[in-house]
């Protein structure tokens, strides 16, 4: 290993997200004795308006201090249904329904955007967002490849955008792990087990007849050609099979769907979220096959380790440690006041893009373990596996033309 | 197991159950470390791109490149970028084989494939960060394929050099869309000029979006770029 040569990467980290420098929040919508005025509203739009979309969709439209003007769905049943459901919700025709998420980005009108589009879009859209100035809020998996993740970073970074990846379980659904770990009652944590899968599988579905109201060419973007198959795009929440949540071109399974929650929380209880784990050392034995990884500092954190629970947590008896403050949202509304309140007044949501990405790069590093099914050394400043060349090419997947990252 | 697998990829289309194609799979992980087994199964692979086999097949195949083909698959992977329906999973495996034919073979169809195709070509180009291609890339960035400008550009910022960054620094993109690319691509060249100490070339590029008519988030990098080559 060599000297580490500065890289921007580097520049952008210590640049930080905040800069002195008024930030005029604009808005074309007329304000009522209810409403904050409208150049105190966050003018907003949503990209993928399925299952997660239509419920993000829904809380960011709620609030008094969000102008919702624009929905893109390249199923136009899904988009024209998003948008009678805005008009009806703000009591005029004024939302813009798009099937190309370029034309929603374009807009000098929209301050923020909402994501929710399949995981293998993700990264494509929140750049390009970045680019033409947006603030994002993207659903976890906020990734599809490892090679992304740095780059959604860097593009946040670049333009001091609030960037928030999703997953409001991390701070919400193992709030009782987070406080036994942050209070100091558990000692020094040696390790914390993660139990989720499955990993995305090859689809291989016969072709059927493309939907009218569908832009096949368009949902599969950046993904290879395959001919459509409604259970190949179906957004159930299921991952062994019959939706893409279960597929390897538009998903990790279940490691990364629910990885991004389960790891998300782990990461967080023991303390890691801004570190990347150095190993990950890959277990087929008589105990079972499971995976450890390694951090800097000493933390373990285990995956299907045989025998652990979920978040079952290894500190050290009998000894305390002073507690320290549990980090929450900014702002009232959960993860989505979170993210609104950032974009008023630039500070980092909770959920900020790299502690996101740091999150499912735990679960893409057990996903190459897993496939190649050895253990691995990861070089965080690099980026890249230490040493092992077949490891590097599963950083990324060449993108189907005309996209690229 | 694995001839039978062979042999099941000849019929093998959309609908077939993938499982019939595990044997290879397996034999992909098995090899890891027998050079010799790793080059038979290599060979064997590629020559599937030279039949009739479908293009689920060949997909297939192109998979399994993209984790264990070498130089000696270029060839047969290179003769497919031409082709719309496989050019993509040609590249599928050519960005990540290191070798540098890989991209001497994407560099080559640059000048052979429609638009279309070139867009993807160059998106690959970009992602193996490949300085040869730099002059190729430089003179595609003012063309009036928006597609391919906009692409160009966009590889100019990931191979990051200081020729990329000489390269962006001249061109007048006239399409709004391709000039936000080129802007992109300028930062980061920017960006990785400061990060190896040529602050002077740094913030010369800076300079040029700081002020004017350029977006609100435009002036705000540029400002911190500049604020970061001055120490600040």
């Amino acid at each position: 290993m060599g000297v580490h040569q500065p890289t921007r990467r580097d520049f952008l980290k210590t640049a930080g997200t905040a800069m002195a420098a008024p930030y005029v929040i604009t808005s074309t919508a007329l304000g009522n004795d209810d409403r904050p005025p409208a150049s105190d509203r966050i003018v907003m739009g949503g990209i993928g308006i399925g299952n997660m979309g239509r419920g993000d969709m829904g809380a960011f439209r709620s609030r008094g201090d969000v102008q919702y003007v624009a929905v893109c769905d390249v199923r136009k049943n899904f988009r024209d249904a998003a948008k009678a459901k805005t008009d009806e919700h703000y009591g005029n025709q004024d939302c813009q329904a798009y099937n190309d998420f370029r034309e929603l980005l374009a807009r000098d009108d929209i301050d923020a955007v909402h994501v929710a589009t399949p995981d293998h879009w993700h990264a494509a859209i929140v750049i390009e967002a970045c680019r033409h100035g947006k603030d994002v809020y993207c659903q976890k998996p906020e990734t599809r490849t490892l090679r992304e993740g740095p780059l959604m970073v860097e593009a946040a970074r670049r333009y001091s955008r609030v960037v928030s990846g999703g997953s409001q379980r991390v701070l919400e659904d193992y709030r009782g792990v987070v406080d036994k770990c942050w209070g100091g009652q558990l000692g020094a944590i040696k390790s914390i087990n993660v139990n989720v899968g499955p990993l995305s599988q090859p689809c291989n579905l016969p072709a059927e007849t493309v939907p009218s109201e569908m832009d096949w060419d368009l949902w599969l973007g950046p993904a290879p050609w395959a001919p459509y198959n409604k259970a190949r795009c179906d957004g159930n929440f299921g991952t062994s099979g019959g939706s893409w949540r279960s597929y390897v071109d538009y998903s990790g399974g279940g490691m990364t769907d629910w990885g991004a929650h389960h790891f998300g929380g782990a990461t967080f209880a023991v303390d890691v979220r801004e570190l990347q784990p150095a190993e990950v050392v890959y277990h087929d034995d008589a105990e079972g096959k499971y995976l450890e990884y390694r951090y800097p500092g000493g933390i373990v954190l285990t995956h299907n380790r045989p025998g652990k629970g979920n978040l079952d947590v290894e500190g050290t008896p009998g000894e305390t440690r002073p507690a320290k403050p549990v980090p929450t949202y900014k702002g009232q509304g959960g993860i989505y006041g979170d993210f609104i309140e950032c974009v008023k007044t630039r500070e980092t949501p909770f959920r900020d893009i790299e502690m996101a990405v740091n999150t499912v790069l735990v679960c893409h590093l057990g996903i190459a373990a897993y496939q190649l099914q050895r253990s691995l050394k990861w070089d965080a400043a690099r980026q890249q596996f230490t040493g092992d060349e077949e490891a590097n090419r599963l950083l990324d997947r060449a993108r189907r033309e005309p996209w690229q990252v | 197991m694995l001839n039978q697998a062979f042999d099941r990829l000849q019929s093998y289309d959309w609908g077939t159950d993938p499982g019939e194609l595990k044997s290879i799979d397996e034999a992909v992980v098995a090899t890891c470390g027998d050079a010799a087994a790793r080059q038979d199964l290599e060979t064997r692979l590629a020559a599937v791109l030279k039949t009739d086999a479908s293009r689920a097949a060949k997909d297939f195949v192109c998979r399994k490149l993209m984790v264990i083909g070498t130089a000696a698959s270029v060839p047969a992977l290179a003769a497919l970028l031409s082709q719309e329906e496989l050019s993509h999973m040609a590249r599928f495996a050519l960005e990540r084989i290191p070798d540098s034919q890989a991209a001497a073979a994407l560099r080559t169809a640059l000048k052979k494939t429609s638009s279309a195709l070139q867009v993807g070509i160059i998106s690959s180009l970009g992602t193996r960060q490949d300085a040869e291609s730099v002059t190729a890339l430089a003179a595609l960035v003012d063309q009036s394929d928006q597609a391919v400008a906009r692409a160009a550009a966009l590889a100019l910022g990931t191979i990051g050099t200081p020729e990329a960054a000489q390269a962006l620094a001249g061109a007048r993109p006239a399409d709004a869309e391709v000039r936000l690319a080129a802007t992109d691509a300028s930062l980061a060249c920017a960006e990785q000029l400061l990060a190896s100490g040529d602050k002077v070339s740094a913030l010369a590029m800076y300079k040029k979006f700081a002020g004017g008519d350029r977006p609100k988030h435009v002036r705000l990098a540029a400002t911190r770029g500049m604020l970061a080559c001055a120490g600040k």
